[in-house]
């Protein structure tokens, strides 16, 4: 050998390089996100705001609502903008290794980074549009309770739901292509079947026990205290917090099984 | 410090299996199947008891026919796919320059995908700063930094990502015939980058169907024929055994 090799350079190891890894990744999709399209940010809210617009005026004008809250808008919105993460980014996870399959196959980073980004870039989006409900709440005149410290707690609650959720399809749908569908036709039901349009308690009693084993049941539940702390209930948060913890403990197992196989097929 | 002795790749009896078709259906049963179960009937494996050492420093070339499993023992060394039997450890950082374009992002700027590739591949974004400017004139595209890269011609393309990985210093460089593509004085300014990487003491493990580059880089040949080691020695003799068994078309 003729030369001596400079020493390796120092490169982050462990939960510091994951926290980088999926740092990049996110920030690149929200840069590719906004970047690409003249309104950015106003799509991303676009939605939820049409949504609520809609069921709004069917619920107040067509069908005198019977559910809720009042203002019924802040009601709504406190429902769909949380609903639109778990929605974007459990669709997404669908796609989570085959839209960026020759990263993943060129690349040796720890793979569920792959789900994770989604969830995190997708929760990113989430927060930036909770200016769009303060703003409602303002203009409504809507009060605002000391139950928004629950806030926080239903965040890491829909993470922890999420992140598991996206670790059981995204290996799946590699293997099974119907899952995607299967996927979507699912979100559908549950947007009806969560608390969103209406709340837990507006449900019969069989219903309402059923109802408290969707951990979003209990999730938009603690959101909404923070105007209307009359929707939170302790069992759900209770339930839905055990149903979050089972549903990533599954995941990270069925991430982990798939794994190998999933390396191969992509 | 590792000294010259110490393996810095070892692959010890590793063996990995693939479908044949890969359309075939499966089933829950399949996923969910262990390690340690036999093939299934439509299975096959693509490498099977493969072991060896790289030594720092060394220059290995893997040579034989198409899907006798060459790049697959490439992405086993990378660590993007996993055996299904054995072990592959890898000691030191690796320079992958397999499917090099991969990590681009097509709307993005050349500025923005250097920081994003180089950031996965481990650098940090002083690094990258540092090098930033080295790399660039190394693709040989200072002109359209802030261009998306989608707009950037393919030759650009393998250019400016073959100048991020190369830019990596990592001690162990994985090459797979991503430099088939690229024009003739791209290639040979490529090829110096790899001999002054080998002179610095790096490990090279390199796939190719040529000869010619396989004797200029490499002093050890691992030579594969239907899933397994059949030779490990000298790039020359390895050379030899594959041109005795599948012997070169002449020209008459």
């Amino acid at each position: 050998m003729t030369a001596v090799m400079a020493p390796p350079r120092p490169r982050a190891q462990g939960a510091t390089r994951y926290r980088q890894i999926l740092w990049l990744l996110t920030s690149r999709d929200l840069k590719v996100r906004y970047s690409t399209s003249a309104l950015g940010w106003v799509w991303s809210i676009l939605d939820p705001l049409l949504m609520s617009g809609i069921y709004y005026f069917v619920f107040t004008y067509i069908f005198h609502r019977k559910v809720g809250e009042t203002p019924y808008i802040v009601f709504l919105l406190s429902g769909l903008l949380a609903w639109q993460w778990f929605n974007g980014a459990i669709s997404d996870s669908t796609k989570a290794f085959t839209s960026d399959a020759k990263l993943v196959r060129s690349t040796k980073i720890p793979r569920t980074i792959w789900v994770n980004r989604i969830v995190l870039s997708k929760g990113i989006e989430f927060l930036f549009s909770i200016p769009v409900l303060a703003f409602f709440a303002i203009f409504t005149g809507a009060h605002l309770h000391w139950q928004v410290v629950f806030v926080p707690l239903a965040i890491v609650m829909q993470y922890i739901l999420i992140t598991g959720l996206g670790l059981i399809i995204a290996p799946l749908v590699v293997f099974f292509q119907d899952l995607e569908r299967a996927t979507r036709l699912i979100l559908r039901f549950l947007f009806y079947a969560s608390p969103i349009i209406y709340g837990t308690k507006n449900l019969p009693g069989g219903f309402r026990f059923i109802a408290s084993f969707n951990p979003l049941s209990g999730i938009f539940g603690l959101y909404r205290g923070a105007f209307f702390p009359d929707q939170i209930s302790r069992v759900e948060v209770g339930v839905g917090g055990v149903v979050c913890l089972v549903v990533l403990a599954v995941g990270l197992f069925v991430f982990r099984v798939s794994e190998r196989a999933v390396l191969k097929e992509i | 410090m590792i000294t010259s002795t110490d393996s810095v790749i070892r692959v010890e009896d590793v063996g990995i299996r693939f479908r044949r078709n890969r359309k075939a259906s499966r089933s829950f049963k399949d996923l969910f199947a262990g390690k340690g179960r036999r093939a299934r009937f439509d299975e096959f494996w693509a490498l099977r008891h493969v072991s060896f050492d790289v030594r720092q420093g060394e220059a290995i070339g893997v040579v034989g026919r198409n899907g006798q499993g060459k790049s697959t023992l490439l992405k086993l060394v990378a660590e993007v796919v996993l055996p299904d039997e054995g072990r592959v450890s890898v000691h030191e950082g690796v320079a992958p320059l397999i499917e090099i374009t991969g990590g681009f992002v097509n709307d993005l700027t050349v500025r923005d995908n250097v920081y994003l590739t180089a950031g996965l591949h481990g650098m940090s974004r002083s690094e990258i700063a540092d090098s930033f400017d080295e790399i660039i004139d190394f693709a040989e595209i200072s002109d359209f930094v802030d261009t998306p890269y989608k707009h950037l011609s393919s030759g650009m393309k393998v250019r400016i990502a073959f100048s991020v990985i190369a830019r990596l210093d990592e001690p162990i460089i994985l090459v797979d015939e991503v430099l088939a593509v690229g024009d003739r004085s791209f290639k040979e300014k490529c090829y110096q980058r790899i001999e002054q990487m080998l002179e610095d003491g790096r490990t090279l493990f390199f796939v190719s169907h040529s000869e010619k580059e396989l004797e200029r880089f490499c002093t050890r040949g691992l030579y594969l024929d239907g899933g397994e080691m059949l030779f490990d020695g000298p790039i020359d003799q390895a050379l030899a055994r594959y041109n005795a068994d599948y012997p070169p078309k002449r020209k008459a």
